[in-house]
């Protein structure tokens, strides 16, 4: 993935990283357990919103 | 009244002497600008000092004043900015090498309404290197030190502007806040933070970090300063995508309401104990806190804490996808120049996929809703401001900070307005903080519980030994 994403990562920087990796997908898998098929992203586009000037 | 005493001022109490000519803007700035001089090589609060200009706004604001053309109640005070708000031709770093010598051409939104208002710029504060990450030790700039005891970490990501505050070197400061970066260092502080309402005051111009997450806010040393700044900085900007349409009411008019018959709401079960739990002093001084709400008449209310929990989760999926969408090309091309922490809590955003990061989002959806059904039985909750005390910069594990409850994630996620303000002191006379929440655009509900508490204790009256 680090490759994929453009990024030079030594193997002292991956093991680094790793960690916290590890950490953000155990909380991802936490997160799946919440949700049904039925539930959209919070702030899906709205385009009535897109008045930027 | 001597320097010290001046700089301690509350933003209301300088601005009523300025009217009543006891000093001038010149010599209300000359203070700051002598204090800094005496202090911050200890706190290193400042990264970029802007003397002049301000001493050239302080003769402005002082002839404005004198003709008779009086811009309201920032007029003359010298405030501070964190260093991620955008500033024509002013040196703007993030506190890193990637930004160092980056002049923006363009005012945040929030500077060019506190340059209207007539505040006084001293300077740009220092912070955590892009907002995240912690305090870097191989950044171009030191980091921020604790007023109340210069071992110990200020708390961030806007430590620049709690350091500043305690210490009397500004009256008033913007901080912004993606997962507690207003509401922790004025807890760890001792002074007052709001993060407003998602949408509530312009984004425009302030460098992001996460951009569904990050909100600007004030830091002051007083409720009703807060108040002050908010009520400048606050309404719909078109150039924020994200700003909400919202009218804008008089922060100050309910300010002295009270709380009686007020429901707070506390939701301790399933979330202060999690993993190590909240810190054992800061619970003590959080539950003394409760009982003066108490004594106010104020009702206090069990509520279920399990989605306040989770919400970390969401929040931090969030920012670091985020994070890393802002910065990936600078991470590719030039990755060493941000400092070691800020880089690899980025670069975890790379090895998050599509479908996580909008699980994220779906769940987000889910405990925005089961976090809110709770205004149906409460008026506010109430949580501590941060889980322990600032820990010295030599204790500071990552690794334990995950291991805590976060007090503040939630409330990025949901976007509801939260005031962080001071309640006692733990151990080592080291502050702590209590926040308040209340619906999505109530921030003068805030602002009126914790100026209820703030005026029925003395905690935002100390000052730090320096």
């Amino acid at each position: 993935m680090a490759e994929r994403a453009g990024l030079r990562l030594g193997d002292d920087e991956l093991q680094r990283i790793l960690p916290g990796v590890n950490r953000a997908r155990q909380q991802v898998a936490e997160l799946r357990q919440l949700i049904d098929r039925t539930d959209e992203p919070a702030g899906a586009f709205n385009a009535a919103s897109m008045d930027r000037s | 009244m001597n320097n010290l005493d001046v700089c301690h001022l509350t933003i209301a109490e300088a601005g009523a002497r300025l009217r009543r000519r006891d000093f001038s803007a010149v010599e209300l700035a000359d203070a700051c600008l002598d204090r800094i001089d005496a202090i911050d090589g200890k706190l290193h609060s400042f990264i970029t000092l802007t003397a002049d200009l301000a001493l050239e706004q302080a003769r402005q604001a002082q002839r404005e004043l004198l003709g008779g053309t009086d811009r309201g109640p920032l007029h003359g005070i010298p405030i501070a900015l964190k260093d991620l708000y955008m500033t024509k031709g002013i040196r703007t770093t993030c506190h890193s090498a990637v930004l160092e010598n980056w002049l923006p051409v363009h005012d945040a939104t929030t500077v060019t309404k506190l340059q209207e208002a007539g505040t006084i710029l001293l300077g740009k504060l220092g912070m955590h290197e892009f907002a995240f990450g912690g305090p870097s030790v191989d950044a171009p700039f030191p980091a921020v030190r604790n007023p109340w005891n210069t071992a110990h970490i200020p708390g961030g990501s806007s430590s620049g502007s709690g350091a500043a505050l305690a210490a009397g070197l500004c009256y008033g400061a913007l901080g912004s806040d993606t997962g507690g970066s207003i509401r922790t260092p004025s807890s760890h502080c001792g002074i007052v933070g709001i993060k407003p309402t998602y949408g509530r005051v312009s984004r425009y111009g302030v460098i992001p970090l996460s951009w569904s997450l990050d909100h600007a806010g004030p830091m002051a040393r007083s409720v009703e300063d807060s108040a002050i700044i908010l009520q400048a900085i606050a309404g719909y900007d078109a150039k924020d995508n994200a700003s909400a349409n919202v009218a804008v009411p008089n922060f100050l008019t309910g300010l002295k309401d009270g709380t009686k018959g007020l429901r707070v709401g506390v939701p301790r079960r399933n979330w202060f104990d999690e993993n190590l739990g909240i810190h054992r002093q800061t619970e003590a001084v959080f539950d003394q806190t409760l009982k003066v709400l108490d004594s106010l008449g104020a009702m206090i209310v069990d509520i279920d804490g399990k989605p306040f929990s989770l919400a970390r989760k969401a929040n931090q999926t969030i920012l670091v996808c985020e994070a890393y969408a802002y910065h990936e090309k600078t991470m590719q091309e030039t990755p060493m120049k941000f400092g070691s922490s800020v880089r690899r809590r980025i670069i975890e955003g790379a090895f998050l996929s599509a479908g996580d990061y909008l699980t994220a989002q779906r769940a987000r959806a889910v405990l925005n809703e089961q976090i809110c059904a709770n205004f149906a039985n409460v008026d506010v909750f109430a949580v501590p401001g941060a889980a322990r005390p600032p820990e010295p910069f030599e204790a500071m594990d990552p690794n334990e900070q995950n291991m805590r409850p976060s007090f503040t994630n939630p409330f990025n996620l949901t976007g509801l307005p939260a005031i962080s303000v001071p309640c006692g002191f733990t151990e080592g006379n080291l502050p702590a903080g209590i926040q308040f929440i209340a619906p999505a655009f109530q921030e003068a509900t805030c602002l009126r519980v914790a100026y209820a508490y703030e005026q029925a204790t003395e905690w935002h009256k100390q000052r730090p030994p320096l």
